[in-house]
């Protein structure tokens, strides 16, 4: 083991650590941060091709604002759906204590395993008046407007990150507050509205933020959905058009300009909508202050929070669950029109899998530190700016930062090949990399650092404090947090399509598929996505429960 | 043992300042307390000491020997935390043995230090529980051995004795230090309690807005306080404001109204205006005989031992006294009462700058 020793030797040499934490930052700043909003700088140099290409055609400005104007409305009621009924499901996780909580817990998550090109198709032959030839016995066949299938469609992917984020707040704050303000009279809606609610700004940003990135950038299940109906040329959101355009520009270099200008519009609005969240969370008293003990009283009681759980689950199947998997129902009672590709589906599977593996390694090695950093460096400046910045991947829409990624870093041009695969990898880790910051970030700032200073005191080097002191407590969440960010990569869509088009990865396999019609197939690629995903979600969950007990 | 030398140290946090030209000497073996209020920086120069905290200004050595550069790992001082920071997922033979897991020393040598150390605090029994099934009182000494297994030659204390309950505190004062003097570590223990510093240190440092303002055995701190705050601070005192009259083997210090109390000789001007103090123990209250003035019975605890009475003297303010418990009965509320002190027990300060009330603050 002596080579170890020296390593730790090493890396514990004060020079080393400047240079590696300066690596770290500039891999952020380089590798995640500028490619993102690279294409703000198109505005700049291009600014007179927009301007007679895209301003002045007003049929195509006119397309451009409704569909900019459906992605933040929609983005904007399915948050808002999320923690109206998030909020009891979260409580009722960490507050209550039930039989069958445990499976509760389990089954929140599962829409997350399923990539959202699947969700799109599933959720569509669900709510949707499908087309004659997809006619499902079992499908409701109630919803004809794009613009509330669209929203149904979010809230089942967006749900489980509210929940979360909600619950994971909830934890820690202290119930003695809440027993507190029992004993003091108030019934229990009025000590959680007036008490526990204005502690959960941090997590309820978090929870907004997340939500409103994720309907604002989805891409993928939003095209499969639309297509699904027959309405993709009818109904656009901000992702979709730039998903459009971005194919059409291939053939049509013409619409780089508009192109550009869509993504920027995208860019600044979501990084002020994030600004203009961040001060009114922590300006404004979110909840009324005003007590009406009489209606709280009764509302606390009785039937009122047996009805209000009971409609959380009811919400939990009826809305998130069964659209979710509702596609092998489809399977079930559809005939094949066309012999599935197994062999090119074996390659998508391939490579989403080693993009999704490779993006998740580099996001632990190089995202690991750098929540470090952050967690340990607050009231710095550096650190504090470098957290800000984290979230700005978070909300800018993954396919405005694959555009903007590509445009970075091979100019804009068509790519494939080996190219194209470490292309798309960038891109992944561009989106994917803030989630495991920020999880590990979560976890560190929750670890009182008493403990690693105590260890260092004790002889033991900074790696050394980390591995055997800090690591065992936060291996969970650093877990969750690679969990995340490989599913995230393995369910992209948008930011895969718009760096290289013709990736074949399996949620674009499926996207391909499903505009060619040929939906028996598709919906058999994604029933084995949904079972791979899940049974690889399983297998971690059961690595971190082993290593917990151990 | 390393003798530690703290100079000049310098460290601001934004606009506070921990340390304000701090100097400090601990000697080999010693058993140190550092003494003061919240917010003195108490724990800032402990963890200036540790390596933990790096030092704007100002030197700080071992042995003559400059550490302001050297990593906290290298410094061989162990920091034991208020809460002792035992890492949870450790059991207590883990704990303990982490310094020498560290270290790679050989199964055979852990295996020696662990029973030497588990006898050493008595915990033969509890090897592996983990942290959370402690009481307090074992968490402290498995953070004890955990520290000594690491092979530290100096111990510095972060209010070990606050989570510990009333009793037990009074009985582990005496545990760790001589645990402490018996292995021959030095050690500085931050406090602000002064009883627990009184009745542990070899020497006591009084730190106050990141200075030492004094620095003596308890008796010197405790009997001859170079200044106001020090006198109050370490075990409370009355103060007496007036002009310095005559001087002949004690000072007479004349009040406004004509009232004068006696003190210890000073290298007071006469005329000067000066503060007395005087210690409350070392305050007498009599109904009979006289005293330098009267005061008026206006509260009385019952602390067991003694009584506290609290007086109200007019215009010379509140002055309190301690006297024993048996004269409860003898002393009732709205009493007159004479108040005296021998003048080797009041010490004598010019008035401080600020004024006495700012001087006696404490935050």
């Amino acid at each position: 083991m002596r080579w170890l020793e020296k390593a730790t030797e090493l890396i514990s040499r004060r020079r080393f650590r400047k240079g590696w934490l300066a690596f770290i930052i500039f891999f952020f700043l380089v590798f995640v941060i500028i490619p993102t909003v690279f294409v703000l700088s198109y505005a700049f140099t291009n600014w007179g091709d927009i301007q007679s290409t895209v301003l002045n055609d007003p049929a195509e400005m006119q397309k451009i604002w409704t569909a900019i104007g459906n992605s933040f409305e929609i983005a904007g009621i399915v948050t808002l759906v999320d923690f109206l009924v998030g909020m009891p499901m979260a409580w009722m996780l960490v507050r209550k204590k039930f039989r069958g909580k445990e499976f509760l817990d389990t089954i929140i998550d599962m829409p997350l395993a399923v990539p959202t090109a699947a969700l799109g198709f599933s959720a569509a032959i669900f709510w949707g008046i499908t087309p004659a030839d997809l006619t499902n016995p079992l499908g409701l066949n109630i919803i004809g407007s794009p613009f509330l299938l669209i929203i149904l469609l979010h809230i089942v992917f967006s749900y489980p990150y509210m929940v979360r984020s909600l619950s994971a707040i909830l934890e820690q704050i202290d119930e003695t507050y809440e027993t507190a303000g029992r004993t003091l009279g108030a019934s229990k809606l009025t000590v959680a509205r007036t008490i526990t609610l204005p502690l959960f700004r941090a997590g309820l940003v978090t929870g907004i933020i997340l939500c409103f990135a994720r309907s604002l950038s989805e891409t993928g299940g939003t095209v499969v959905a639309l297509t699904t109906v027959g309405a993709q040329k009818l109904f656009y959101t901000a992702p979709t058009l730039i998903d459009e355009v971005k194919k059409n520009s291939i053939t049509n270099p013409a619409l780089i300009p508009e192109l550009s200008f869509i993504s920027i519009i995208l860019i600044v609005l979501a990084l002020a909508l994030l600004a203009v969240m961040a001060i009114i969370v922590k300006r404004a008293h979110l909840p009324i202050r005003k007590i009406w003990p009489r209606p709280e009283k009764i509302l606390s009681r009785g039937l009122a929070p047996k009805a209000k759980d009971f409609s959380s689950i009811l919400f939990l199947s009826f809305i998130v669950l069964i659209p979710s998997f509702f596609i092998f129902t489809y399977v079930l009672t559809a005939t094949p029109s066309q012999p599935m590709n197994w062999g090119m589906f074996g390659e998508a599977l391939l490579y989403s899998f080693i993009v999704a593996g490779v993006v998740t390694v580099i996001d632990l090695a190089l995202g690991v530190p750098l929540a470090l950093y952050i967690a340990r460096g607050r009231s710095k400046r550096l650190p504090e700016t470098l957290d800000i910045l984290v979230n700005v991947p978070l909300i800018v829409p993954t396919v405005a930062l694959g555009y903007s990624l590509g445009l970075f870093w091979v100019g804009g041009q068509p790519v494939n090949g080996a190219v194209g695969i470490v292309l798309v990898m960038l891109a992944h880790i561009a989106f994917t990399y803030p989630l495991m910051v920020r999880s590990v970030t979560g976890a560190v700032e929750e670890v009182d650092p008493v403990y690693e200073e105590t260890a260092r005191t004790l002889g033991a080097k900074p790696v050394q404090a980390f591995r055997r002191v800090l690591y065992p407590v936060i291996s969970s969440s650093i877990l969750a947090g690679a969990i995340m960010a490989f599913t995230r990569s393995l369910g992209e869509t948008g930011a895969t399509r718009a760096v290289v088009e013709g990736a074949n990865t399996a949620p674009n396999f499926i996207v391909n598929l499903v505009q060619a019609h040929d939906y028996y197939s598709a919906a058999l690629a994604c029933i084995v996505l949904i079972v791979i995903s899940y049974a690889f979600m399983l297998a971690l969950r059961y690595m971190v429960r082993k290593r917990r007990r151990d | 043992m390393p003798v530690i030398k703290l100079e000049g140290i310098g460290k601001r946090y934004g606009d506070i300042k921990a340390a304000d030209g701090l100097d400090l000497e601990v000697r080999n073996g010693e058993y140190l307390c550092l003494l003061g209020p919240t917010g003195a920086g108490k724990t800032t120069a402990l963890r200036i000491i540790s390596g933990l905290t790096k030092p704007d200004k100002g030197k700080i050595t071992f042995d003559g020997k400059v550490m302001n550069e050297e990593e906290p790992e290298n410094r061989r001082a162990v920091m034991l935390s208020q809460t002792y920071a035992l890492f949870p997922q450790l059991t207590v033979a883990k704990n303990i043995l982490f310094g020498p897991d560290i270290q790679d020393v050989p199964d055979e040598v852990k295996k020696r230090t662990l029973a030497e150390m588990l006898d050493l605090v008595r915990l033969t029994h509890r090897p592996d529980a983990y942290p959370k099934e402690l009481s307090g009182g074992m968490q402290q000494r498995t953070a004890l051995a955990r520290a000594l297994a690491s092979g530290a030659d100096v111990l510095l204390l972060d209010e070990p004795l606050r989570a510990i309950d009333a009793r037990l505190r009074i009985s582990l004062r005496q545990e760790l230090r001589s645990l402490a003097k018996s292995l021959g570590i030095t050690t500085v223990h931050v406090t602000h309690d002064h009883d627990e510093a009184l009745v542990m240190a070899d020497r006591i440092a009084v730190i106050r807005g990141g200075k030492i303002i004094q620095v003596g055995s308890p008796a010197e701190v405790f009997d001859n306080p170079v200044s106001p705050f020090v006198a109050n601070f370490v075990g409370q005192s009355n103060f007496f404001v007036g002009k310095v009259g005559a001087k002949r083997e004690a000072t007479e210090v004349r009040g406004e109204n004509g009232r004068s109390v006696m003190a210890q000789p000073c290298s007071c001007r006469e005329g000067e205006n000066v503060v007395v103090a005087v210690k409350v123990g070392n305050t007498e209250i009599s109904k009979e005989g006289e005293g330098f003035f009267e005061g008026r019975v206006e509260r009385i605890l019952f602390e067991g031992r003694n009584l506290h009475i609290d007086l109200d003297v007019g215009e010379l303010g509140r002055f309190a006294a301690k006297v024993p418990s048996w004269r409860l009965g003898k002393l009732s509320k709205g009493d007159k009462v004479q108040i005296k002190w021998s003048a080797e027990k009041a010490s004598v300060f010019p008035v401080p700058p600020g004024g006495l009330e700012e001087e006696l603050r404490v935050e």
